[in-house]
């Protein structure tokens, strides 16, 4: 069995951003695999031991530095890797697109898993789009995976305490959750043996993908501000509610 | 940052052992602290995640990897914020072992070393005595050869997981006229008849076991000796060097744990109407703090690059350990200082830490030891 495993190279949830610019930030932070993107990987690994006689391929879209990503997933067990380099900053149709061409060239595979999203971005599409685009069936906010013969069945997380079953035919693409499974941290001997598998650097502009008619620009960033402080009301109760009713209507502008 | 030295395979170690230490360690550390030692369990768990073997041979099940993946695993593990769960664990990897992966033969190294990687046995070194700590040529214990085996006679003190290891390495006369030229190594059993520990009460390093050992007639078979005999006093001063770099990483990271909790409380705290972290005197304290921090820094990423290009950095070791040793002292001074009461309280990590760093500029050779070997180096 041939599984994909689609993985980003994000700054550090615990990293300092430090914006340069309108819409540039420091780089020189850690960066990581993205959080959800471990669940795939984690899965991927776990199908393949359970089938047997199956390739584990991770794929990232990024910058050079994306491969310390690639090298992150291989100590996890997938065998080989693929980064489409680029340094633009690619949006999920362009990303999908991109994911769709190298996949695509590298013959096609069963599985695709991806993280649900990214914890930078956070579109939640990469997914859909790219099922959409190799036609295949596809599934997102994945807590639970089974894979019988040609049939997978999972367990999506949907609105609040609302989770959907889903049966579906090979070949799939599967998004996945954070309850999926406890992703295991590489061990050291894992970590020496990654360093001699295979990551293949494929040019984006290689691939000749069809510009797509819309796409994302990030025009400013702008760090989110997160400013609480207690306010006291003094007085008789008559007077506390309506200097409460002033303050929700004047300053929070909620009422 | 230091992409120079850390590549992509030390990056993926840092996260895998960050983790390691966060879920595995840390919520641990007060439990282990109150049972003065750290349990064999986190010993097999490190092993099966290869952090016990870093540098040692492929073949015994090691990971032949470089010494900057050795500062990884210091620093992270230092971030767990006690020294004892840190002096257990590189007294294992770093301290210990590495006389056994260097001088050992074939047989030896089958026998134990695979399992100190593994982590189903732990070990210990025992140089110091009662009598002698600095002046390592002052060792009076002896082992006399009586046949096929030595006969150990003589005591040991201050011995990290001295009580809890399965095997020690146990420095010993064999020549006792011949000072220095007079030390060989032995590689003692635990259960080995006349062989007795007992535990020793300290300041800090609670997590760590800490022991006296006696040798009353304590019989080592002759394929125990480790390397040549009458070459101990060598191998000691040769892994001092690999020690003792190792403790100067540890200091950095563990005075970087202290500034950054340190920062994280300041900026809480507040004091006449405003954060303690905004008043001009603790800012320059705060400032004083880190330049020294990122001086101990640069001093063991030098000595490690030279270690790595295979030059000489005796000197350098020295200086790094003087500095570093003294300068967590400085540090956690400062760092409780800010802490104002509550740092001594013990519900805050900084009231351990600072007991726990006071015996690095004791420990792995004191600072006017190293002092003495700077002044020599530089012929002054
Ligand atoms: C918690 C702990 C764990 C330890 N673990 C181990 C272990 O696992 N294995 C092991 O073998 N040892 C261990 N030690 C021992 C440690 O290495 C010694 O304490 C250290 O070498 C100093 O020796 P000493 O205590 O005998 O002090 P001494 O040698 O008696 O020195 C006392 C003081 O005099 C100073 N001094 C000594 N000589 C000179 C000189 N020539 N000029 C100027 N000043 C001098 C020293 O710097 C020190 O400040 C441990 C110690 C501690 C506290």
């Amino acid at each position: 069995m041939k599984i994909c495993v689609c993985v980003k190279h994000v700054p550090d949830s615990a990293a300092k951003i430090t914006i340069k610019g309108k819409n540039q930030f420091d780089e020189s932070i850690n960066f990581i695999l993205n959080p959800y993107d471990e669940h795939a990987v984690e899965e991927a690994v776990r199908v393949k031991k359970q089938v047997g006689d199956s390739e584990v391929i991770a794929v990232s879209v990024g910058k050079k530095d994306a491969i310390n990503t690639l090298r992150s997933a291989l100590a996890m067990g997938a065998d080989r890797a693929i980064l489409i380099k680029t340094n633009i900053r690619a949006d999920s149709v362009i990303t999908s697109r991109a994911l769709k061409a190298a996949i695509g060239q590298d013959g096609k595979p069963d599985i695709i898993f991806t993280g649900k999203a990214s914890i930078d971005n956070e579109g939640f599409q990469t997914m859909y789009r790219l099922a959409a685009a190799l036609n295949m069936s596809v599934a997102s906010n994945v807590i639970a995976f089974s894979l019988d013969q040609e049939r997978v069945l999972v367990e999506c997380e949907m609105e609040a305490d609302a989770r959907g079953i889903i049966d579906m035919p090979l070949p799939c693409v599967i998004g996945t959750s954070k309850g999926l499974n406890k992703p295991s941290y590489p061990t050291l001997p894992a970590i020496m043996k990654a360093k001699k598998k295979e990551v293949k650097i494929i040019d984006l502009e290689s691939l000749a993908i069809e510009k797509p008619m819309s796409s994302i620009e990030i025009l400013e960033l702008k760090p989110a501000v997160e400013e609480r402080s207690s306010k006291e009301l003094k007085g008789q109760p008559e007077e506390v509610v309506m200097q409460l009713i002033r303050v929700l209507r004047e300053e929070a502008k909620v009422l | 940052m230091y992409r120079d030295i850390f590549k992509e395979e030390h990056i993926i170690l840092r996260e895998s052992l960050k983790r390691f230490v966060e879920n595995e360690i840390v919520p641990h550390v007060d439990r282990w602290e109150e049972e003065r030692s750290i349990p064999k369990e986190i010993f097999k768990q490190m092993g099966e995640m290869g952090y016990l073997g870093i540098r040692h041979p492929v073949e015994y099940g090691g990971s032949g990897g470089d010494i900057f993946m050795t500062l990884v695993l210091a620093e992270e593990i230092a971030r767990c914020r006690s020294a004892g769960v840190m002096a257990a664990v590189t007294m294992h990897t770093d301290m210990a072992s590495p006389h056994l992966a260097r001088k050992g033969n074939r047989e030896q190294k089958q026998k134990y070393l695979t399992r100190i990687i593994s982590g189903e046995i732990r070990c210990g070194i025992a140089v110091t005595e009662p009598d002698a700590g600095s002046d390592v040529a002052g060792i009076k214990t002896t082992a006399r050869r009586n046949g096929d085996s030595y006969l150990l006679n003589g005591s040991k003190m201050f011995i990290t997981n001295g009580y809890n290891a399965e095997i020690l390495f146990v420095a010993a006369k064999t020549s006792p006229e011949a000072g220095h030229r007079g030390i060989s190594i032995f590689i003692v059993e635990k259960d080995t008849y006349g062989f007795s520990a007992k535990k020793l009460e300290k300041m800090g390093w609670l997590a760590s076991d800490t022991a006296e050992l006696t040798f009353e007639d304590c019989r080592i078979p002759r394929e125990n000796l480790l390397g040549e005999e009458n070459r101990g006093f060598y191998y000691i001063m040769n892994n001092f060097q690999d020690e003792r770099l190792v403790i100067s990483a540890i200091c950095v990271s563990h005075a970087q744990q202290a500034m950054d909790d340190t920062i994280a409380y300041a900026q809480q705290r507040q004091t006449f109407g405003k954060s303690l972290s905004e008043h001009q005197a603790i800012r320059h304290k705060r400032a004083a703090i880190a330049l020294q921090i990122e001086a101990g820094r640069q001093l063991v990423y030098h000595a490690a690059r030279m270690y790595a290009w295979g030059l000489d950095r005796s000197k350098e070791i020295s200086i790094c350990k003087a500095f570093c040793a003294e300068m967590i002292n400085r540090v956690a001074y400062d760092c409780l200082q800010i802490h104002g009461g509550f740092g001594y309280m013990k519900e805050y990590p900084i009231e351990r830490m600072y007991r726990d760093v006071r015996v690095w500029s004791i420990g792995g050779g004191a600072t006017e030891v190293m002092k003495n070997d700077i002044a020599k180096r530089l012929n002054i």
